[in-house]
């Protein structure tokens, strides 16, 4: 089966725009999603209870609900509704309210697993509360999110995908213009297959490494 | 504020349901069949056959699922192969998420103590013997909260083969749109029904850890 | 006695000749070599690292080892020496064959959880022996009797108290018949109280003319039921000999140290 190489770098700058936005659209929407995820992880593990189960109800429609959905609700939602939403912004929405539920999470199995008798001992030793949190438990607790947060990360980006059903010129769209424009399907599905392969295993090299630095440290 | 729209087309939502039930359905015992023949070879297979599964599991969790879903549509009419549309959909469904199944399987294998090994090895247990009345009974209880979650994740990523034209609830619920232009009431009713079956299924798979924490 | 009968109760059970294990750079064993007699009982003692429990993994090969031949009832356990010298992996259905003849139960029982009792019993009977399920399930039962828990058949291991699941733990050993059993800490694990039962079982044993080798703490134990005493330290046996002489007259430091240490220990 030849590869038609030419194809691939004739059209090289129209990947590169595809995966800019991808990586974009990846790189917001994880930073939002990690943003909004602590404060749902708050609301989670706050003392008063409503907040808990608003928390608790929250995460469990994002997560039993498919991302696409949600991004269809947003996009055709607002643009009926009159202040049209670009598909970008849906998705990142979208994408980020889901991510978001579940990282909080991650977070919170994170704090969570570290043992209640380290908080103990930070209390005996005459500690605040926040003093225990931020110098006991947070610093141990991000290990441990390291690598499930990662996972997520990967997912984000493998979700990206999505939004070109929303007309949005990302990767995974430019790819199937290119695809109904010419014949040269195996190399477009390649060279997407390989960008996206390049991207999360950027992400992958980099957890692992962020493991090892902290590993260091305990 | 009767959503009528929604009401209107609830009949036509839920025939759609019924397409997604039937797609989750047949990749769930495709990918629990992959994921099965996959773990076993990982676990226990030669190093040439380990290296294979290293690298499928590598691209199924570096490539999108839509990707594929894009490759079988496009591609295979050029490969002169004429696809039923659903069952194309739920090979690749189901062969992406047999990696999932498979880490799922594979865990759930090596969570056993190398204690039950020892006691089955030194009895003069050979490994088929080992896996069939040592292994598996006992992985299988471990291995079900997850398998159960997968199954959930699975009934979700169903919602993109509409992306490539087949007809299921997400689908069914874009076309009630056009005919409604009431994106609000009709998404919130395709969530809904979508949050019906993946809530029952993370609900028991919430419950089979709790049994499970109770026995071991 | 025709003269290969005579051959065969004369010649030893188990010949360890020269068995070395390594982890990594670490000798666990090194050279050791250890002739056990039909139906005589060993019990091996020694400080914890000394590669008493590796040793015994070795012989039914839950172990593998780097140099050295064990020999089994004549033959070969795991390796064979051809005649160039070369070192040999027997085929895994030897092997199986090899550890269905020998019996072996464990410092933390390891009973299957999921089956009854009974099934933990007759399981390797039936599937590995592929004797009739009827008739494994009373060979079963009788041995259940043999060592008090009769009642017990249909229980999981989990309503079992410690020193149960151990018996149940030799009993299913036994149930295969082996011409050696093996016994690695039995009582280690258990709560004092519950020692007792499980060394009744043993002695029982011992008395019945099994071929045994026990690697314990239990030294009044091993004085009571061992015809020989092996001492090992880092891998390698330091001393060995009958234990109403070894523990009387130690002849090494080595192990005059382990006893005084002993001494001080456990008899306060």
């Amino acid at each position: 089966m030849p590869l038609d190489l030419n194809f691939i770098v004739r059209n090289l700058p129209l990947f590169g725009r595809g995966l800019i936005v991808t990586v974009e659209l990846s790189l917001l929407a994880i930073g939002l999603a990690m943003a909004w995820g602590l404060v749902v992880a708050f609301g989670r593990m706050a003392r008063v209870r409503w907040l808990r189960t608003v928390a608790g109800a929250y995460i469990e429609l994002v997560r039993d609900t498919p991302v696409l959905v949600q991004m269809y609700f947003i996009y055709f939602g607002f643009s009926m509704a009159g202040f049209g939403m670009s598909g970008f912004l849906s998705g990142l929405l979208a994408l980020s309210l889901q991510n978001g539920g579940y990282i909080a999470e991650i977070y919170r199995a994170g704090i969570e697993s570290i043992s209640v008798k380290q908080v103990e001992g930070g209390k005996a030793l005459g500690m605040s509360r926040w003093d225990v949190m931020s110098i006991v438990v947070l610093p141990q607790a991000l290990v441990r999110v390291i690598s499930p947060l990662a996972n997520q990360f990967i997912v984000i980006i493998k979700d990206t995908s999505l939004v070109s059903a929303i007309a949005v010129a990302e990767l995974t769209q430019i790819g199937k213009l290119l695809t109904e424009r010419s014949a040269a399907s195996y190399e477009v599905f390649l060279t997407i297959a390989v960008l996206y392969l390049m991207m999360t295993g950027i992400v992958s090299g980099l957890s692992r490494l962020a493991e090892r630095q902290f590993a260091i440290y305990h | 504020m009767i959503p009528q729209a929604l009401l209107r087309n609830a009949l036509y939502l839920l025939r759609g349901a019924e397409f997604t039930v039937l797609l989750s359905a047949g990749s769930i015992v495709l990918s629990t069949v992959v994921g099965a023949i996959v773990a076993l070879s990982h676990a226990f297979g030669p190093t040439p056959l380990r290296i294979l599964v290293e690298l499928y599991l590598f691209l199924v969790r570096g490539i999108p699922l839509l990707i594929l879903l894009f490759a079988m549509y496009y591609m295979l009419p050029y490969a002169g192969i004429d696809l039923n549309p659903i069952a194309g959909g739920i090979l690749v469904i189901g062969i992406y998420y047999g990696a999932f199944m498979s880490q799922v399987f594979r865990a759930a294998i090596l969570s056993l103590p190398k204690s039950q090994w020892d006691a089955a090895r030194g009895l003069g247990m050979r490994l088929p013997l080992i896996l069939q009345i040592v292994v598996f009974p006992q992985a299988f209880r471990i291995a079900a909260p997850p398998f159960v979650n997968t199954c959930m994740q699975l009934v979700k990523s169903t919602s993109l083969v509409s992306i490539i034209g087949l007809w299921e609830l997400t689908m069914a619920g874009r076309e009630a749109v056009e005919r409604t232009l009431a994106p609000f009431q009709i998404f919130a009713g395709v969530a809904l029904i979508y949050f019906c079956i993946c809530f029952s299924l993370a609900s028991y798979g919430r419950y089979l850890e709790k049994r499970m924490q109770y026995v071991h | 006695m025709s003269i290969d009968a005579l051959a065969e109760a004369v010649a030893p059970l188990i010949e360890i000749r020269g068995l070395t294990k390594r982890f990594g750079a670490n000798e666990v064993l090194r050279q050791v070599s250890l002739t056990i007699p039909r139906g005589q009982t060993v019990a091996v003692i020694g400080p914890s690292g000394s590669g008493k429990t590796t040793m015994l993994r070795c012989i039914n090969l839950l172990e593998e080892f780097e140099d050295g031949e064990i020999f089994f009832d004549g033959e070969p356990i795991g390796y064979r020496v051809a005649a160039d010298g070369r070192r040999r992996r027997l085929p895994e259905r030897d092997i199986a064959a090899s550890r269905s003849n020998i019996g072996i139960v464990f410092q933390s029982f390891n009973l299957f959880p999921h089956m009854t009792v009974l099934r933990n019993i007759t399981a390797a009977p039936v599937r590995v022996r592929g004797i009739d399920r009827a008739v494994a399930e009373r060979t079963a039962r009788d041995l259940l009797a043999r060592i008090g828990l009769a009642d017990k058949a249909d229980e999981y291991p989990i309503r079992l108290s410690g020193g149960q699941q151990q018996r149940v733990a030799i009993a299913r050993a036994l149930a295969m018949q082996p011409k050696l059993m093996l016994f690695d800490e039995v009582t280690s694990a258990l709560d004092p109280e519950l020692v007792g039962e499980v060394l009744a079982v043993i002695k029982q044993l011992a008395e019945d003319g099994m071929t045994m080798v026990l690697v314990t703490h239990e030294m009044q134990f091993a004085r009571d039921v061992a015809d020989t005493i092996v001492f090992m330290a880092e891998g390698q046996i330091v001393e060995r000999g009958p234990p109403k002489a070894l523990f009387a007259n130690p002849q090494s430091e080595r192990l005059r140290v382990f006893l005084r240490r002993y001494h001080e220990a456990y008899l306060l």
